[in-house]
């Protein structure tokens, strides 16, 4: 479903990304872990397009992306087969919940208004959210918009999905409810990327796991083995 | 409310200078030393006007008449500069007195104490030679355009006759330049002009397009305008010139500026006496200039009104633009938004009506002003807008793009309703300032409220009550605005209204 080939990027004369190969097929979870600045955020910002690269090539969801600056309409194509589900959630502020999980079918696919809120709903019942339809982001708590934005990533039925530290902005209790979102995905098969620090849950959800240092790969394999 | 307390503010300086001043009579002038005239520069030749050979220096047959006069008075001239149709405010405040073509009228007999007349005057039509207009009489019938569009100087004696003559089929537009309305001839944005016959006379090598239409239709004098409470000085000005009058010295002087100066003092003899315009009742006054400011105030919310819509779209696309336009537009943006905040409105308002007809662009002055104040205002609201886009987090920008989104579909879905929301209390303060610039709008011969104001308040001689009736009518339309600002920043407050705050 993916494959990142020699993946190499600098910034500021800093290797933030080194060589870096790894690959992923449908149905699984891969977890990518290492320390702050190891390169595992920017490794999935650059999954859909949103870094560039300076070497390597990047298969994903049947589109490809090569060294230096993306063409707006692949990165558009591609995004439909790629969601991103943010650390800060980035819930649309003017926008109801179900308007924020709406609107990219709306807009990317012409799906009708009517059409494209009942898509909305469903996906908000998938993560518990159904009666909160209605409300502004402002007015939910973490783990409620965390849930949000998982439905607005799912409502493009994206192939693959990835996860920036999911949780990290979240207390236990918040976390509890988003990992269980996440979990459930896994095993309803959705292919995911995740950046997170919680061993834990990496060891519960991925199916892999691929261990970054300094902007290289140290270490990946499966999951029990290399945790 | 800032334009309640800028008309309160008015209406104090006035009645500061109708009332509670004490001008200095005569013996504080030779006290001093010095005769302070005053006089508008810009008004031009031969009056009074700069020395082209030497820009600072001040030179024009009133120039030469006031060192006449403080000679006579044993003392040296002064000159002072102010705006033409409110010299005589500066009256007992920073001149003695106001020598620069003031036309003897009733009005000014009732209001000020006018000197015996030092100049005689002859209103003149001007047209463009190669159009139609060749005789007075063809004003009485409508032209080819329908009426005819006759430019005065506003407050001259031209501008009073042209407006009273309801015979004739011409819209009058006052300029506050004399030679303005000849411009205008001259590009063909007006069929005509008509000013005192010395000016045409002045200027006529500049404009060559241009020719007088008959002889003079009618004229009248000059007079050197005192204040009322000064008698001894306005006698002893009276005196003067007199023996100017009697030893020739006027008519060397009327001679030596190519103005007819045997002519002049046979003229001179030949003054009637003016009579005194009566003052009107409040009755009178309420109904000769009610309805008046009521219809400029009319043009004062229509030009706010047209401008500002079309002000804040264009300040969204350029700030958009800048943001997030092609590399190539954004330095050009950059230019249009420094280049309209930092040039003044009036500047830009003048060359959009003045200097547009000369490439073959002529608009009317209403469509100019709405344009002027418009671009002007885009420029401050752009950066307004530049501030809330950049107030909405990036992450939602980036969210909008990982869901497939294209940059526009996310600023149009995404960013741009949040800023508009972000933005809305400056802009809606913005709109109470475009609302009160629109009186700079008169530059460009726009009559709005200020304008028309400070007309009848010249004309009237009711300088405090109408502006506290001008004062009243600009808070009726800026109180709701207020309110509407107000009402704006209450709805940001809910946070169902969609508040930025997260986490």
């Amino acid at each position: 479903m993916f494959t990142v080939s020699s993946l190499t990027k600098s910034r500021a004369q800093v290797r933030v990304l080194d060589d870096v190969s790894l690959a992923g097929d449908e149905g699984t979870v891969t977890a990518l872990v290492g320390p702050s600045g190891s390169g595992k955020s920017t490794l999935l910002r650059c999954l859909n397009g949103l870094e560039t690269f300076d070497a390597g090539q990047i298969a994903i969801a049947g589109h490809r992306l090569g060294a230096g600056p993306h063409a707006p309409a692949l990165l558009e194509r591609l995004r439909r087969d790629v969601g991103m589900v943010f650390q800060q959630f980035n819930l649309f502020a003017n926008l109801s919940a179900v308007e924020n999980v709406a609107l990219a079918p709306r807009v990317v696919l012409g799906i009708s208004t009517g059409d494209a809120r009942a898509r909305g709903l469903d996906l908000l019942d998938r993560v518990g959210l159904r009666s909160f339809a209605d409300a502004r982001p402002a007015t939910l708590s973490g783990g409620q918009q965390q849930r949000v934005a998982i439905a607005r990533a799912l409502a493009m039925r994206p192939r693959v999905m990835l996860f920036d530290e999911p949780t990290s902005a979240l207390d236990p209790a918040m976390t509890a409810e988003v990992m269980e979102v996440i979990v459930e995905l896994a095993r309803a098969g959705q292919t995911m990327v995740v950046v997170t620090h919680d061993h834990g849950f990496a060891r519960r959800a991925a199916s892999r796991v691929v261990e970054l240092a300094a902007g290289r790969i140290a270490r990946q394999g499966l999951a029990a083995d290399v945790l | 409310m800032k334009s309640l307390l800028g008309a309160l503010a008015v209406v104090g300086c006035l009645a500061a200078a109708t009332a509670a001043t004490t001008a200095a009579d005569l013996d504080e002038v030779v006290a001093r030393g010095e005769l302070i005239w005053a006089a508008d520069q810009e008004g031009g030749g031969p009056h009074v006007f700069p020395d082209p050979a030497n820009p600072q220096r001040l030179t024009g047959f009133e120039v030469d008449l006031a060192a006449l006069l403080a000679e006579e008075l044993g003392v040296k001239p002064r000159f002072q500069q102010g705006q033409w149709d409110r010299l005589p405010l500066l009256l007992g405040r920073t001149a003695d007195c106001v020598i620069n073509g003031i036309e003897l009228t009733p009005e000014r007999h009732r209001d000020y104490h006018c000197s015996r007349p030092y100049f005689a005057y002859s209103l003149q039509l001007l047209a463009r030679r190669d159009r139609t207009l060749d005789t007075f009489e063809k004003l009485a019938a409508p032209g080819p355009e329908g009426r005819w569009r006759v430019g005065v100087l506003t407050g001259s004696a031209a501008e009073s006759i042209m407006r009273s003559r309801s015979d004739l089929e011409v819209d009058v537009i006052g300029y506050d330049g004399t030679i303005d309305s000849l411009e205008q001839v001259s590009t063909g944005v007006l069929d005509a002009a008509v000013m005192d016959d010395c000016i045409f006379n002045f200027y006529a090598d500049r404009f060559s397009r241009l020719r007088t239409v008959d002889r003079p239709f009618a004229g009248g004098f000059y007079t050197i305008l005192t204040a009322r409470d000064t008698p001894k000085l306005s006698a002893a000005i009276d005196a003067a010139i007199g023996r100017l009058i009697a030893d020739g010295r006027l008519k060397s002087l009327y001679d030596r500026w190519d103005l007819a100066g045997r002519q002049q003092m046979l003229m001179l003899r030949d003054a009637a006496e003016i009579p005194v315009a009566r003052r009107k009742t409040v009755g009178e006054l309420a109904r000769d200039t009610l309805p008046l400011l009521l219809k400029s105030a009319g043009m004062t919310v229509l030009l706010s009104c047209l401008a500002f819509p079309l002000a804040v779209s264009i300040g969204l696309a350029v700030a958009v633009g800048r943001m997030y336009g092609p590399m190539w537009l954004r330095p050009l943006l950059t230019a249009y938004v420094e280049v309209l905040r930092g040039t003044p409105l009036m500047l830009q308002l003048y060359a959009i009506f003045f200097l547009l007809p000369k490439i073959g662009l002529a608009l009317p002055a209403v469509v100019a002003a709405v344009i002027g104040l418009a671009l002007n205002y885009s420029a401050y609201e752009s950066e307004i807008y530049r501030a809330g886009l950049k107030a909405v987090p990036l992450g939602q920008f980036e969210a909008s793009l990982s869901l497939g989104l294209s940059k526009w579909q996310a600023l149009r879905h995404v960013l741009v309703p949040q800023a508009v929301r972000i933005v809305m209390p400056p802009v809606t303060s913005d709109f109470i300032a475009l609302f009160k610039d629109t009186s700079v709008c008169s530059a460009i011969t726009v009559i709005e409220l200020t304008k028309r104001y400070s007309v009848l308040a010249l004309s009237t001689g009711r300088i405090v009550e109408l502006a506290v009736v001008t004062a009243l009518l600009y808070l009726c339309m800026s109180w709701p605005l207020a309110l509407l600002s107000r009402w704006f920043e209450r709805r940001l407050e809910r946070p169902a209204a969609g508040g930025a705050t997260e986490g």
